[in-house]
């Protein structure tokens, strides 16, 4: 507990040297959030029934998408491919920590920072003027938190994977782009999956992806509930265990081909 | 003239030195293409259940995505450096610009090539015959006259205001955050027709940050969704006219921000 905590502290002292562009990366999610409201809002007045919910749900269920990348999305890939890239990398490796424990640490630290700086002031923008709704009750507010870290833990191990792979490749700021898109196309960070069509929506019901955004929302705004959660939060679970092994043995095999350039 | 060659020979000499990393060249190309699939089939699905967005039927919205793609790809190619303004800053490289007997911004314009811009102009003409041929549009001539101006006219406004939000960080030292914040705009501008916003949206983006005249405006004009009787038609018209006076703005805010530099002493 007390590394999460000294991993915070670093991330609060970070974001306390660079106060403006935390600010700004406020103002760029209120857009944000802003400019899918916007889209649901219309497309409602539209034809109210095509949704299958309410406007208020889907209004919620687009700002809780882009609150949700404040709240999940920390980037140890980045972090692994800077290391690697310029070489400090080893001063990582020898510290006396498990290094995928190490850098797990870091993203929880980072993420408490930005859902306490960023996530939370937000959405309470978002509650006062786009008339974001709350979970209907208590326990499908923890349901919905429960997902909400497994939604973490999964995006986590996807990143990590990615960062194990910079060893190899060494720079991956390209695929990133490509890949980023794909997690929140499948993810359904903007579009919820329900609205996918048949063929896209097949092959995202099976992919990991749906863990880190679709899942936890759809909870939080009522539309997966009882048994079906439950389901849910199992899927979530399975692909976390099944991440981590993956993360550790990749990490076992880059380890091992681990070039330090100029070393 | 001077600064014309100068320019062309600093171009080629970072074109050669990018064509050093062949396979990152391949891989950016197949990434930036994978990224704006993933937008085009997002919108798509966004739409197709809805069959048209406020009366943006499918093709249309992506004739206003790949119109602005498009303008953006020369962006991309040659002036995307402009975001690493704050670097050359803060690490004390741009003195060296200041140091040679030529112009500073010419040196730095030449500076980078970003190869990424020619996906971007891919997908953007595919997008644009393909939305061209799918509306049955029949552009009159004075139509097709307008429409490279148009483009043209959105590298430089996307150019431009790039150009002046990066000078902040002659004062403050950092401005990425602040493109990133126009970016925000752009790609908000990109993706949906700006009448489906709120106001206050539509006059920041039209007046103050005015990214809806790289092409939501010529896209009314150029799609027939113009009507003549509105007391705003003119402004289908109006890009040009727009990126002139932001490149004079930029031009002003550049030597403004040169007379108050003062090297980070690196």
């Amino acid at each position: 507990m007390k590394i999460f905590w000294s991993f915070t502290r670093q991330a609060f002292q970070f974001i306390s040297a660079y106060r403006f562009n935390f600010f700004m990366e406020f103002v760029l999610s209120i857009l944000r959030m802003y400019g899918i409201y916007w889209v649901w809002r219309v497309l409602y007045t539209q034809k109210p029934g095509a949704f299958g919910v309410s406007l208020d749900q889907m209004v919620t269920y687009g700002v809780m998408g882009m609150a949700l990348e404040l709240f999940i999305w920390s980037r140890p890939q980045w972090y692994i491919s800077n290391q690697v890239k310029s070489g400090a990398i080893d001063t990582d490796l020898m510290k006396p920590l498990d290094f995928h424990f190490y850098m797990l640490a870091r993203s929880v630290g980072e993420t408490m920072i930005g859902v306490s700086v960023l996530a939370i002031p937000a959405l309470l923008v978002a509650y006062l003027v786009l008339h974001v709704q709350l979970p209907p009750d208590v326990l499908t507010g923890l349901i919905f938190a429960i997902s909400l870290i497994l939604g973490f833990l999964l995006l986590f191990h996807l990143n990590f994977i990615l960062g194990s792979l910079s060893v190899v490749a060494l720079d991956i700021r390209h695929i990133s782009w490509a890949y980023f898109s794909v997690v929140r196309f499948l993810g359904g960070q903007i579009v919820p999956l329900w609205l996918f069509p048949t063929a896209i929506r097949a092959i995202a019901e099976v992919l990991p992806f749906k863990g880190t955004y679709f899942i936890p929302i759809s909870i939080y705004i009522g539309t997966i509930t009882g048994a079906e959660a439950i389901r849910a939060i199992e899927f979530q679970l399975v692909w976390v265990v099944v991440l981590v092994i993956v993360s550790r043995m990749l990490w076992g095999w880059a380890y091992r081909r681990l070039v330090v350039q100029g070393g | 003239m001077e600064a014309l060659r100068l320019y062309v020979r600093l171009i080629g000499l970072s074109m050669q030195a990018r064509l050093q990393y062949r396979a990152d060249f391949i891989m950016g190309m197949l990434n930036v293409i994978a990224l704006n699939a993933v937008n085009l089939g997002l919108i798509g699905i966004i739409v197709y259940r809805f069959v048209d967005l406020n009366g943006w039927v499918i093709w249309e919205l992506f004739f206003l995505y790949c119109l602005w793609l498009l303008g953006h790809s020369l962006y991309s190619l040659f002036f995307w450096h402009f975001w690493e303004l704050e670097e050359y800053l803060i690490q004390g490289t741009f003195d060296q610009f200041l140091l040679r007997p030529a112009s500073p911004f010419v040196q730095f314009l030449g500076r980078e090539v970003q190869y990424i811009g020619f996906a971007d102009m891919s997908v953007a003409i595919a997008g644009l015959v393909l939305s061209y041929t799918n509306l049955h549009l029949h552009w009159s001539v004075t139509q097709w006259l307008f429409f490279p101006v148009i483009v043209l006219s959105g590298t430089v406004i996307e150019t431009a205001l790039t150009l002046m939000t990066a000078c902040i960080a002659f004062w403050t030292g950092r401005s990425g955050m602040a493109i990133d914040l126009i970016m925000e705009f752009n790609v908000l501008v990109q993706h949906y027709p700006i009448d489906i916003f709120g106001l206050w949206f539509r006059v920041v983006v039209t007046g103050i940050i005015p990214v809806a005249f790289m092409n939501y405006y010529p896209a009314l004009m150029l799609l027939g969704k113009l009507d003549p009787e509105s007391p705003t038609a003119w402004l289908g018209f109006m890009s040009p006219v727009v990126a002139l006076i932001l490149s004079l703005l930029a031009a002003g805010v550049w030597h403004l921000a040169l007379r108050r530099y003062s090297s980070s002493g690196g």
